[in-house]
């Protein structure tokens, strides 16, 4: 499976950078404010959940300023969400090449993760900014950035792969998609700090590998110290898990995706 | 060594589309969708340079052949193998993207088709002269009229220089004097012992142009030929399943 990844890359990594850049100028052509937008739209966020959840709920983020504590998780999160958003549609957005030109179809939902590089880009240099202004240290344990974030690529892929596929057969699954992305947030530890759910739900809840990923984003940046093994770990074995599901389950569904979709 | 080969094909089409709730409804009822053969047990070899016109009634699955050859969809059982680069199968609502202009798709289609970028710079303006869209070329596909992303489409699909070209049904949406460029071209292709697969219901083409045809009736192939042959089967068998007065005007001249 892993050996698929060579000869794409090698036989595709041109188009795949083609079909990513064009939707990257199309959203910059369209209008200067799409980006603005990026920046805007988040830091809106940040304001609108730092007032209600900081002063109305009281959460209580101890020395880290509640902000920063939300930022840290809302960056990454909104990346997997808006990634898996617009991969699930990739397929459908296609349907025109896909019935015309043979390729491999896993470009598509690839491409639609690539282009959603930008507003992270983007939103991780507010994050640092925000970060700089409130004082906040950068600790060596940064070097854990790549390991955290390579985990996220891998199950937004999984994730993405499952989605688009059912996409393609059960158009309603479009629909679906925001609940889900919702129910996915409230179930991970993004607007408030996980030792909130109880011990004896801890485990299950561990499942959802989000919680690793963001529990590692905000140790790593926040406190200073590695990655917490008790979440992250099972995020990469969830990961893991998830990535193989969609891969496999999307190579299998393929032949027919020019029938249906 | 052959161009097209097909081994015992066919292929079967599941009817309908769905919703989730509705697949889950099916599941619980313990039914399974209806499925039916598009194609049923095609074999055939086409050689380089073959010119092979494609005759057939609505429906009888002259389509989905031409997809099985292009590889955009797969036989359900049976095998077809195929030698040399592709053009993107021509057929109405080409192979393009819509919200993105006539330039960026031919860079899109050409990178598909395994074309290096710089490739593909080389022959732009070649491919947008031919399809005479100069004014048009930085347009988003969405606003193009049928004739012209016909003339895209053959364009493109014509010098990202393939060796199977696959043509359906489409030379009908260009006007006369692009459809007499679109002959030359084809044409030029004849000669430099190109394959073709040109799917038509005008017979005067395909009675010029072919050298072989093929006869698809209710997903089988029913005669593979001369295409002059080829014309009198399906005009035997269209006689056949919907008697004489059906025929009327066809043949421009009556035996
Ligand atoms: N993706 C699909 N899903 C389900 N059925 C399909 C699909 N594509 C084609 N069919 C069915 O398969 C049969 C053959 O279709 P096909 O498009 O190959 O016909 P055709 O010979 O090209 O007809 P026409 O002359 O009208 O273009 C038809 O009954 C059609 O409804
Ligand atoms: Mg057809």
């Amino acid at each position: 499976m892993i050996f698929g990844f060579i000869p794409l890359v090698n036989q595709w990594g041109e188009l795949i950078q083609q079909l990513t850049q064009r939707e990257i100028k199309a959203r910059y052509k369209q209008s200067i404010l799409g980006y603005a937008w990026v920046v805007l739209a988040p830091l809106l966020k940040l304001t609108t959940l730092s007032i209600v959840f900081k002063y109305f709920f009281k959460i209580n983020t101890g020395e880290i300023p509640y902000s920063l504590f939300l930022f840290t998780a809302l960056v990454p999160w909104t990346y997997t969400a808006n990634a898996v958003s617009a991969a699930t549609s990739s397929l459908i957005a296609n349907a025109a090449l896909i019935t015309k030109i043979k390729m491999p179809r896993v470009i598509f939902p690839i491409s639609a993760i690539l282009v959603k590089l930008v507003d992270l880009g983007l939103s991780t240099a507010v994050l640092l900014a925000l970060m700089l202004t409130m004082g906040q240290p950068i600790y060596w344990t940064i070097i854990w950035l790549p390991l955290i974030f390579l985990v996220q690529m891998v199950m937004t892929l999984g994730v993405s792969l499952i989605l688009s596929a059912l996409n393609v057969f059960y158009r309603d699954v479009e629909n679906l998609l925001e609940v889900f992305l919702m129910i996915w947030m409230y179930l991970s530890p993004v607007i408030y700090p996980p030792e909130y759910v109880p011990e004896t739900w801890r485990m299950v809840y561990n499942l959802n590998p989000m919680v690793g990923i963001i529990n590692a984003y905000r140790n790593t940046l926040l406190y200073g110290v590695a990655p917490p093994w008790e979440s992250f770990g099972y995020a990469i074995l969830v990961t893991a898990g998830v990535f193989i599901i969609g891969w496999r389950y999307f190579q299998k569904r393929q032949a027919v995706f020019a029938d249906v979709i | 060594m052959t161009a097209i080969k097909f081994d015992q094909v066919s292929k079967q089409y599941t009817k309908g589309k769905k919703l989730l709730k509705e697949a889950l409804i099916e599941v619980a009822r313990f039914k399974r969708a209806e499925q039916f053969w598009a194609l049923k047990d095609i074999s055939l070899a086409v050689e380089p340079g073959e010119v092979v016109g494609v005759l057939g009634p609505n429906g009888s699955g002259k389509s989905t052949l031409l997809k099985l050859i292009a590889g955009v969809t797969e036989p359900t059982t049976g095998l077809v193998t195929v030698k040399g680069r592709i053009a993107p199968l021509i057929e109405l609502g080409a192979g393009f993207h819509a919200e993105l202009t006539g330039r960026e798709n031919i860079y899109i289609n050409g990178s598909i088709l395994g074309l290096k970028i710089k490739e593909i710079d080389r022959r732009l303006k070649e491919i947008i002269d031919f399809a005479e869209l100069v004014e048009f070329i930085d347009t988003p596909i969405k606003h193009y009229s049928s004739g012209m992303y016909m003339r895209l489409g053959f364009s493109v699909a014509i010098h990202v220089d393939p060796d199977i070209l696959l043509i359906d049904e489409i030379l009908a949406v260009g006007d006369a004097p692009f459809q007499a460029k679109c002959l030359r071209a084809m044409n030029q292709f004849k000669n430099q012992e190109k394959t073709m697969v040109i799917v038509s219901h005008a017979s005067d083409l395909l009675e010029s142009f072919c050298t072989r045809g093929l006869v698809i009736w209710q997903g089988s192939l029913a005669f593979s030929g001369p295409m002059t042959e080829a014309l009198k089967e399906y005009r035997r068998l269209l006689t056949e399943q919907y008697g004489n007065h059906f025929n009327h005007g066809y043949h421009s001249h009556p035996e």
